[in-house]
């Protein structure tokens, strides 16, 4: 006897096995939470060790630097440009800015300078939606100077866009001034929190 | 005892038990009663009564005192305030986007029905139209829903988008009630009024929802790329508000992608009407139905990636942060999902092409390419769903000498993607043009040179697109980018080019078969649900990923979310809550659907329920 099945059911079941193997591809993909950035607290008396640190943990995190950059990647194709040794290019990219000018103007006016081959896109970082502030970009410099260089930022350090001049001066800081290469910039488990 | 001295011993015996049991009951109730503690009454400076009153007062002095505090956010209860937002925005916008569509191709094909005096088209689009009433209010409640519980769930955020746009929900407010004037005057007058009065309807009811989903779609968009406010929110433009990056590509992809939506859904009542069809008649017509349902569907579901293409272009331009958290972060891999859909989707059209090739006699001729052009689908749509890394063990991973695999990966890339896209848009178009015809002689003199270009035009349109794509690998990323322009441009030139040449080759055709409507297999309807199903599904991923996109903003860069739901949660658990949204979409749209067909049954009296 040939079993008649209503066509409702038949409907109903082809519905449901249709979103049920959408269901079952969504599964299939990698699954990840994506977190909000934490705040990071910034003490007045931090030293460059700990700024390298911190700028460590906001170019992986709130800085959301790691969306476009590498670091360390060693073949094409790059959409931005990789940062491994970026220092060392800092240094002389653009005559008379030093490192840290170049750095500030990278993330305070992205498009006052752009790398040959690359086109325009890089946000402006101390402006929402990233909206790192000062103290942080310093922190983020502070990390990108150990990309083929040393640390010698300081949490007081002033540049065009901080209240200084157009050349960065490094203020008395409220700690010794550690210079810190990149071999021995402390790993995120080291950092000290206030 | 004499009686007499006995009858007054009693009396007063009576009368001593009465004075007896009163002073019991007078000493029972006092011993019982309330009375102020004689010690406590010299040692608590605080008596009862006085110590009720001052807490009453000062209850009455906090609660006087107490700040007005307005809250940011609260809980919806079980499933939370995001999945409840969230789904009832979907359905909103699902019926919406049915709600739009609809009267789009009804217009149109009342318009054919009068222009060639055949009532069949106006059958057809009364049916279609038929749909519309109770889906509008479906979409006016759900909507209603999703305003209250913005209120109730989110009030500082909804009291933002009011301060933002505060004067635009005048203008929607009369529009909607014109959407109703227009839409239940389009349906109920229906022929009652002339021809071109009724047509004079249709075009107002298509006006004034566009001009809705106009002023809609800028509330959603200046979410996603604010503009005409300050760097803290303040307001200074509210036309720049409206105007704002993605508003003008979204409209046009909603537009297009409503058409689409629309088109499968309608085709979906047909399908389920052929099914219940009891005679040859019926089956004819709804045959009929599904396959102009899907041919609009079809028709609409082709350009839409190119719409795509500019509202990511946007987004790029508006963010290069938001397009790589869009193409290269969070959501990267959901265009994966997305790939197995729109392949799903292509595979499903192509293959009702290619069954209702068996309406028609002598389609045999035409038959024998099909299985060339499945090939070429599958091929393509096997590309496009290669992911660039594949989720691997650490091992693999070091076999493979990277998480991308030696050989596949290069499938992986946009450049290979944006070929295959175009490939399978190119293969579709010709699947549709080998149905049209079918069981047609064109009588043109001209036959044989025009379709000697249409093949030519085929051909360049291919080369160009798979020699791009290719060359798109050797090419650093800032040229790469720009090759989907010519990429795109040359399919959509061909398909419009075929289709002008096309046109006048087949307009005065001759008829080498007879159409017969009606004779399709059962399996071709079930494909015309498999695809609604599908169009629905990947309404909702998109919808997902273009909210989602903001990540822990309510207004992207203004407007922070610092509600427990602020993170992004994962693909598969955004799968599950699209599939939850899509199966209440179909329970209803089953239910308009039995409505819409309550019209065809006899009344009671007549017979209808014996």
């Amino acid at each position: 006897m040939k079993l008649r099945v209503p066509l409702l059911l038949k409907l109903g079941a082809l519905v449901a096995a249709t979103t049920g193997f959408y269901t079952y591809v969504g599964q299939l993909v990698p699954q990840k939470e994506v977190y909000p950035p934490k705040e990071t607290q910034i003490k007045a008396d931090v030293t460059t060790a700990e700024m390298v640190t911190i700028g460590k943990e906001l170019f992986e995190g709130k800085g959301l630097c790691t969306t476009c950059h590498t670091i360390g990647k060693k073949e094409g194709p790059f959409r931005f440009p990789d940062l491994e040794g970026v220092d060392t290019r800092a240094k002389t990219r653009e005559p008379g800015l030093s490192d840290i000018d170049y750095f500030a103007q990278t993330l305070y006016e992205p498009d006052a300078f752009i790398v040959p081959g690359f086109n325009p896109g890089m946000p402006t970082i101390n402006k929402p939606p990233i909206g790192l502030t000062d103290q942080e970009i310093l922190c983020l410099i502070a990390f990108l100077q150990t990309q083929g260089g040393t640390a010698t930022v300081t949490i007081g350090t002033k540049h065009k866009y901080n209240g200084g001049g157009t050349t960065a001066v490094a203020a008395a800081p409220a700690a010794p001034v550690e210079k810190v290469p990149a071999e021995s910039a402390p790993t995120p488990s080291q950092a000290v929190k206030p | 005892m004499s009686p007499r001295a006995k009858i007054l011993a009693g009396a007063v015996l009576a009368v001593l038990a009465l004075i007896a049991a009163a002073r019991v009951v007078v000493t029972m109730v006092g011993r019982h009663e309330y009375k102020e503690p004689a010690r406590a009454r010299a040692a608590d400076p605080t008596p009862r009564q006085q110590g009720l009153a001052d807490e009453h007062a000062a209850e009455e002095k906090k609660n006087a005192a107490k700040p007005y505090v307005e809250a940011q956010y609260r809980a919806f209860p079980v499933v939370g305030s995001r999945v409840a937002i969230w789904v009832v925005a979907q359905l909103h916008l699902l019926f919406a986007a049915f709600v739009l569509a609809v009267p789009i191709f009804a217009l149109i094909i009342e318009f054919i029905g009068y222009r060639t005096k055949d009532v069949r088209y106006d059958r057809l689009a009364y049916e279609f139209t038929k749909l519309l009433s109770v889906s509008f209010s479906l979409t006016a409640t759900f909507g209603a829903a999703l305003t209250f519980m913005l209120m109730i769930l989110y009030p500082k955020f909804s009291n933002y988008l009011m301060s933002v746009f505060s004067p635009t929900f005048a203008p929607y407010v009369l529009l909607f009630f014109a959407e109703a004037f227009f839409l239940y005057t389009y349906y109920y007058g229906w022929g009652k009024f002339s021809p071109r009065v009724h047509l004079l309807l249709g075009l107002g009811l298509n006006l004034v929802g566009t001009g809705i989903m106009l002023i809609a779609n800028a509330w959603l968009t200046f979410m996603m790329s604010p503009r005409g406010v300050s760097d803290s929110g303040a307001v200074i433009s509210v036309m720049d508000a409206v105007t704002n990056f993605t508003w003008m590509p979204i409209n046009v992809h909603r537009f297009i992608a409503n058409i689409a939506f629309g088109g499968s859904v309608a085709g979906a009542y047909a399908a389920v009407k052929f099914l219940q069809a009891g005679s040859d008649e019926e089956r004819a017509h709804y045959d009929w139905m599904g396959y102009v349902g899907n041919f609009v569907a079809i028709s609409a579901f082709l350009p839409l990636p190119f719409a795509g293409y500019w509202l990511a272009k946007e987004i790029y331009a508006y963010s290069q942060t938001l397009g790589l958290t869009m193409m290269g972060g969070t959501f990267s891999w959901l265009f994966i999902i997305q790939a197995v859909l729109i392949g799903n989707l292509f595979l499903g059209a192509n293959y009702y092409l290619w069954l209702g090739m068996g309406r028609v006699e002598g389609a045999v001729g035409f038959q024998k390419y099909i299985k060339y052009l499945l090939i070429v689908v599958a091929a393509c749509f096997m590309v496009w769903a290669t992911p660039h890394s594949i989720i691997a063990t650490v091992s693999e991973v070091r076999a493979m000498g990277g998480s991308a695999h030696p050989a596949l990966g290069v499938l992986g890339v946009m450049s290979a993607k944006n070929t295959a896209v175009n490939i399978l848009i190119l293969t579709t178009y010709m699947s549709f043009l080998l149905y049209r015809r079918t069981g047609k002689l064109s009588t043109v003199s001209w036959y044989r040179t025009g379709n000697a270009v249409q093949l030519a035009i085929f051909g360049a349109a291919a080369a160009i697109v798979i020699g791009l794509g290719i060359y798109g690998y050797f090419v650093e990323a800032k040229v790469r980018i720009g090759l989907s322009v010519p990429q795109v441009g040359s399919v959509l030139l061909a398909m419009i080019a075929i289709t002008a040449i096309d046109v006048p080759m087949y307009r005065n055709a001759k008829m080498s078969a007879e159409v017969h409507w009606g004779k399709i297999p059962a399996i071709s309807q079930y494909v015309l649900i498999f695809i609604a199903v599908t169009f629905t599904w990947l309404m909702g991923l998109m919808g997902y990923v273009r909210s989602g996109l903001r990540q822990h903003y309510h207004v992207y860069g203004v407007l922070p979310d610092t509600s427990v739901d602020a993170f992004t949660p994962t693909l598969g658990f955004a799968t599950r809550v699209v599939s939850v949204t899509v199966l209440i979409f179909f329970a209803l749209i089953g239910f308009v659907f039995w409505l819409a067909s309550l019209h065809d049954k006899k009344d009671w009296g007549e017979g209808g329920h014996e």
